[in-house]
């Protein structure tokens, strides 16, 4: 198997090897034993490796020497419209990253010199209609190339040494649906899994597979009412409500390898509010549990076959959608589990084999969707509205108790390190209607504003806890909730881009801040660390804009008003 | 002619009764214009707009790059003119 790759990217270096100016050494090619050992110098997929850990193993940045951290180089990307949210990453000294309008760059990981880019033509009066859109949250590599995925609803393979266009495949029909792809696709095994948007969106909120070699379509799982054949998740439905239900898989899983299995996390239905009142398996506007949004699927990555699934929050009434990408593969006491946070906050443990709830933690203390959410992953105490105006504040804000944004598990010392979110908001169920023609449209159900938490500032806090048990060790907090992924090393240190646009550096130990640095606007993207020439960098977007960041000017004041939400940036950190 | 189709899970296709403005706002500019337009949220306060018909008009229809999206393709003039009243219509009262 390998020697083949081998031999194709020997070809390939010949054949290209003119035209490249000072790349640097290409050692190997990546593929999915790459991604799946991870660590080391490379960042080779989203979440790090397929174990989702978000950790570097580097540490010769580490707590002795984090003092001397320094801007090491810069990159620009342009046209940084709702700023920059994508995650880098980095393989053979390296760094590839998308921006915008799935701009992408290949730049030399010590220097920051341009290798190639290619900014995809985009549907423009498509784009101008999109709610969710025109960032781009990453990018995936595998198998000689890198794949993004685009608003209009196509995923693009580049060439990864020449960024030429092996090919670029239309997925779905954005102009109709109105969404597409700004989630970062996954590489596994030959195929490309990438998840479109939906929730409040009316249609049914695809995921594909799709051949790496070729660009070949080879399966697609539809998040609301499943496949044509699946009878009986229509039937959690009422009303063929399905055909309007919204689902999608907007943030990037990952991959079992001894399983083959991708487990990948869905959206919420729409309307995104529910006018069901207690009785919502008869009454309301999509009647029963809704199968299979706000789940986690474990799908088979060949043929997309559903294995197992867990739906998180049945009949989901309050946008806490299981969207979020992270999956983190954690064996303990003989057990194998995938730990995964929910955007209302709590935390589920699952058996990696089946998805049977092992445990379930909360991230964060203001909670009141729910009384609370047992163990055992039972939901007790549901607040299901009936239409008007809700007395009591509903908690957390439609922002989350999580972001999309990721945590970083430390394997050496088994903590944890996850942002949590503290606010709430004034909610008016208002009945609204699904509109289809002639494009979808978002079906949200409400009206709200942004609230306190009861007795309560809005703030967020970087914890530090047992990813299984949730014990928390400490607690760093934030006047504003900070938005962006964080990144844990070998060297005991956790990195936190926070909104205001600072980087923070603690020990690991005890959350003690080492170091700091200014960016100069609002992070709320991806952050990695990877080795170049020997040398270690921590690289982060920086660039604020997107519905989360959209309320802080408002309820922030100054700093946020005059922040802008059309620019951003790459910053490369090095040691002097 | 533009032609708005709608389907709820009550009653497929709802009566145009469905399409007044309060619908139509709850059901698609309600998250960023907070509290039905009566507060400043992600986008701005619409109570008491002085903007007159035309302007919101455009902008309910082009949208603003990287801000509101365009809602020209989706709404007809005379849903657009259901909004504007229902903007118009807006008190004041945060509460
Ligand atoms: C994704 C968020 C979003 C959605 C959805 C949205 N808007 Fe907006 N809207 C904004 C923002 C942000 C602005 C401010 C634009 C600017 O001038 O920078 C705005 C501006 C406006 C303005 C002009 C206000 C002024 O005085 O300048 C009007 C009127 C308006 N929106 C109406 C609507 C209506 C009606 C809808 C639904 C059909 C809607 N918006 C949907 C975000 C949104």
């Amino acid at each position: 198997m390998r020697n083949t790759t081998f031999a194709t990217l020997a070809t390939a270096a010949l054949a290209f090897g003119a035209t490249l100016a000072a790349a640097p050494a290409l050692a190997q090619t990546i593929d999915t034993a790459r991604i799946e050992a991870g660590g080391g110098n490379d960042w080779p997929t989203y979440h790090g490796n397929y174990k989702s850990y978000h950790y570097s193993t580097l540490d010769q940045i580490n707590t002795g020497n984090v003092k001397d951290l320094q801007v090491a180089w810069m990159h620009f990307p342009g046209r940084s419209t709702r700023g920059v949210q994508s995650q880098p990453l980095a393989a053979d000294g390296v760094l590839y990253y998308s921006g915008s309008y799935s701009r992408v760059f290949a730049l030399n990981g010590a220097t920051g010199e341009l290798i190639w880019s290619y900014f995809p033509e985009l549907d423009d009066a498509l784009v101008a209609r999109q709610t969710h859109s025109p960032y781009n949250r990453g990018i995936a590599i595998g198998d000689g190339k890198l794949y993004v995925g685009t608003v209009d609803g196509r995923l693009i393979a580049l060439d990864l040494k020449t960024g030429k266009p092996a090919w670029d495949t239309k997925l779905m029909n954005s102009q109709k649906a109105t969404v597409g792809f700004t989630g970062a696709p996954l590489f596994a095994k030959g195929t490309v899994v990438i998840g479109s948007q939906g929730g409040e969106w009316p249609g049914r909120g695809p995921i594909f597979g799709v051949d790496a070699a070729t660009g070949k379509q080879k399966w697609q799982f539809l998040t609301a009412g499943g496949n044509d054949y699946d009878v009986a998740a229509k039937k959690t439905w009422g009303n063929d409500s399905w055909r309007t239900g919204g689902g999608g898989g907007w943030m990037t899983g990952t991959f079992d390898p001894p399983t083959n299995t991708i487990w990948w996390g869905t959206a919420n239905p729409g309307p995104l509010y529910d006018w069901s009142g207690a009785d919502y398996k008869t009454q309301g506007a999509r009647p029963g549990d809704n199968l299979y949004t706000t789940s986690v699927l474990g799908l088979d990555v060949d043929t997309g076959a559903l294995k197992f699934y867990h739906q998180e929050l049945p009949h989901d009434a309050w946008d806490f959608d299981s969207a979020v990408g992270e999956f983190i593969s954690i064996d303990r006491d003989g057990k194998q589990l995938m730990v995964h946070p929910n955007k209302s906050g709590f935390v589920f443990v699952y058996d990696r084999k089946n998805a049977e709830v092992e445990n379930v933690w909360r991230m964060v203390e203001n909670i009141n969707f729910v009384r609370d959410i047992t163990s055992k992953g039972e939901l007790i105490g549901r607040r299901d509205f009936t239409a008007g105006k809700q007395d009591e504040v509903l908690c957390p804000h439609i922002s989350g108790g999580v972001s999309w944004n990721s945590g970083s598990y430390d394997p050496k010392n088994g903590q944890y390190y996850k942002i949590g979110q503290e606010w709430c908001m004034k909610l008016s169920v208002v009945k609204t209607a699904a509109i289809t023609e002639p494009q979808a449209q978002l079906n949200i159900g409400a009206n709200f504003t942004i609230a306190k938490p009861p007795g309560s500032e809005i703030y967020g806090h970087l914890d530090a806890r047992d990813p299984i048990t949730g014990a928390k060790k400490w607690e760093v907090r934030y006047p504003e909730p900070p938005l962006s992924s964080v990144l844990s090393t070998g060297g005991n240190l956790v990195f936190v881009p926070d909104a205001r646009g600072v980087i923070h550096a603690y020990n690991a130990l005890d959350g003690k801040e080492l170091w700091s640095h200014n960016d100069g606007t609002g992070h709320q993207g991806g952050i990695i660390s990877y080795s170049a020439g020997g040398k270690q960098y921590v690289a982060v977007v920086a660039g604020f804009g997107g519905m989360a960041t959209d309320d802080y000017s408002v309820q922030f004041g100054e700093l946020y008003k005059s922040m802008p939400k059309d620019t951003g940036a790459l910053i490369v950190f090095g040691l002097k | 002619m533009l032609h708005v189709s709608i389907t709820t899970a009550q009653q497929a296709p709802a009566g145009q009764d469905k399409l007044d403005g309060e619908t139509l706002f709850a059901t698609t500019c309600g998250w960023c214009h907070a509290d039905g337009g009566r507060e400043a949220g992600k986008g701005p306060k619409l109570a008491n707009s002085q903007r007159t018909d035309d302007f919101i008009a455009q902008r309910i229809k082009h949208g603003k790059e990287g801000a509101m999206p365009a809602f020209g393709g989706t709404y007809n003039d005379e849903q657009i003119a259901e909004i504007i009243r229902y903007i118009r219509g807006l008190k004041d009262d945060a509460g």
